[in-house]
């Protein structure tokens, strides 16, 4: 299978483009994939303490584009799983130090060496956006269910568009289905209205995730968890499988559901 | 219409515009310049411009007025075709591009590769029509028109598909919509009140037509909520100098 860079984006910032990137790249290496995370948010790095890799760096990609270390020595291999590395952003410096053409060199180093490169994008459409995307292949949209973040991913595609770039598909994040019902929040079918892209998946709004980030140990980890398995079909769909999507809303809710016990999504 | 003389073309492209000076008395080419700019200004404004002389001799005196005119109407004066030396010159001392003909592809716009042919996004740039011909027609935009897109065109626009919020046509005719608008559009934008917009569903952030804006009324934002009614084909034009949207039906002008 060869190397497929996806990059992780969305325009607006707080959606949770970092939070996917590192449950992505849990849940596609407990796959038994290999994958190559890349934090491109020079200045304010944070894949890293999701990852609860930040004391473990010790060359960034700042160093890496600039000479002083190669590629093996920046790749961080994650605490919990074999197959996944870290390729760090730096934390002094900003957007300008690296180009979108050292963004493809890189990307043309890993290619044939891992299954998956997943970048993560910093916010804005501006230079750091730029060298996100500048090697992919494909794209993640990463929306949240209200109209700032739904409008900002639109123009992110159309950028894309414009430029004739690879296919994007879309993740809608932290939904609440309680709020849907009461039609308070966006569903996800008035999304996809807007948006005409590609379902990717659902992920549930859920604290969990947030202390997960808090121990530096993305939800994807744990696969009993709703989010865990929002990400792990999310990754299956990825691969090519045929994941059904569960309905979030539809249908009366069940005993266990009424009760408070399970959720569904 | 304001008549012009013939002297001066003002010409879409698809990198901007293109505003040919004609022969004749450079004077009375700067006042009809002026006269198109006060007229049209508003519908090119934040474009930028190549001045197509040919062979005219310009003085550097004379290009600074004309870039300060553009100027005036916000638009950025970039480029100088010309094959006269002594202008070519003057425009490279003013720090402006020459070259000796029309260039393919403006070397400031970004894409890599082939945009959709209608509208190119970040930063905001202005497509309108390649020829003559096509402004005193229609222009047809078959996709979906993002936020941020914007489409501009001297004759009338017609989009299949939607128009999403933060998508923005600036159309000197008529504006249709075959889906829903959500964004900002304005017909007639060189002055002409007599413009209409139609859409499927008209939910417009803001519509304006010539000299004349409207806001919907500011109602609460609906989200998953059904609206007071069921949206239908509207169109919306100009009667005593005020925007008024009507249902399809009872179309105000006999169709």
């Amino acid at each position: 299978m060869p190397t497929r860079v996806i990059t992780i984006t969305s325009g607006k910032g707080g959606v949770g483009k970092t939070t996917t990137t590192a449950n992505l790249g849990v849940a596609i290496a407990r796959l038994g994939k290999r994958v190559v995370v890349i934090d491109t948010d020079i200045g304010l790095r944070n894949l890293d303490v999701i990852m609860g890799l930040q004391n473990r760096i010790i060359y960034d990609i700042v160093d890496l584009v600039e000479g002083r270390c190669r590629l093996r020595q920046a790749l961080i291999r994650d605490r919990l799983i074999a197959e996944l590395y870290l390729l760090p952003a730096a934390q002094s410096r900003d957007k300008s130090a690296v180009s979108p053409a050292d963004m493809v060199r890189v990307c043309e180093q890993l290619r044939g060496d891992c299954d998956f490169v997943l970048i993560d994008s910093p916010a804005g459409i501006e230079a750091g956006f730029r060298n996100a995307v500048a090697a992919a292949d494909e794209f993640i949209l990463v929306t949240t269910p209200d109209i700032a973040a739904v409008q900002d991913v639109d123009r992110v595609v159309g950028i894309l568009e414009a430029e004739g770039r690879g296919a994007a598909k879309l993740i809608i994040n932290r939904i609440r289905p309680e709020l849907v019902k009461r039609k308070e929040m966006f569903s996800p079918s008035q999304i996809l209205d807007i948006l005409s892209v590609e379902l990717l998946g659902i992920v549930p709004d859920d604290e969990a995730v947030i202390v997960a980030n808090g121990r530096g140990t993305p939800i994807a980890n744990d696969m009993r968890s709703l989010v865990g398995k929002a990400y792990h079909n999310i990754a299956r769909r990825l691969l090519g499988d045929r994941v059904p999507f569960i309905p979030i809303l539809e249908g009366r809710p069940s005993l266990l559901e009424r009760l408070g016990l399970t959720r569904r999504f | 219409m304001v008549p012009m003389s013939n002297a001066i073309s003002i010409k879409g492209t698809r990198e901007g515009l293109t505003i040919t000076l004609g022969s004749g008395d450079i004077e009375i080419l700067l006042q009809d310049l002026a006269q198109h700019l006060a007229t049209q200004g508003a519908f090119f404004r934040g474009g930028t411009v190549a001045l197509q002389v040919g062979e005219r001799a310009m003085k550097e005196g004379e290009l600074a007025r004309i870039n300060g005119l553009l100027a005036e109407n916000e638009m950025i004066l970039r480029t100088v075709v010309s094959t006269n030396a002594a202008t070519q010159q003057a425009a490279g001392s003013l720090g402006l591009r020459t070259v000796d003909q029309q260039p393919a592809q403006d070397a400031g716009a970004v894409p890599s590769s082939t945009p959709p042919p209608q509208v190119q996004a970040s930063p905001p740039m202005h497509v309108t029509p390649r020829s003559q011909q096509e402004s005193s027609r229609g222009m047809l935009i078959h996709h979906l028109v993002r936020s941020g897109q914007v489409i501009r065109h001297t004759g009338h626009v017609v989009v299949i598909g939607d128009v999403n919020a933060g998508a923005e046509i600036f159309a000197g005719g008529d504006v249709v919509i075959w889906g829903r608008l959500h964004g900002t559009v304005h017909a007639g934008a060189m002055g002409n009140n007599q413009a209409v917009v139609c859409a499927l569903e008209l939910a417009p952030l803001q519509l304006r037509i010539g000299d004349l804006v409207a806001r919907p009324e500011e109602s609460e934002r609906t989200l998953g909520k059904k609206g007071p009614r069921k949206p239908g084909p509207e169109i919306a034009s100009v009667r005593d100098a005020m925007i008024i949207v009507e249902p399809w039906e009872r179309l105000p002008r006999g169709g």
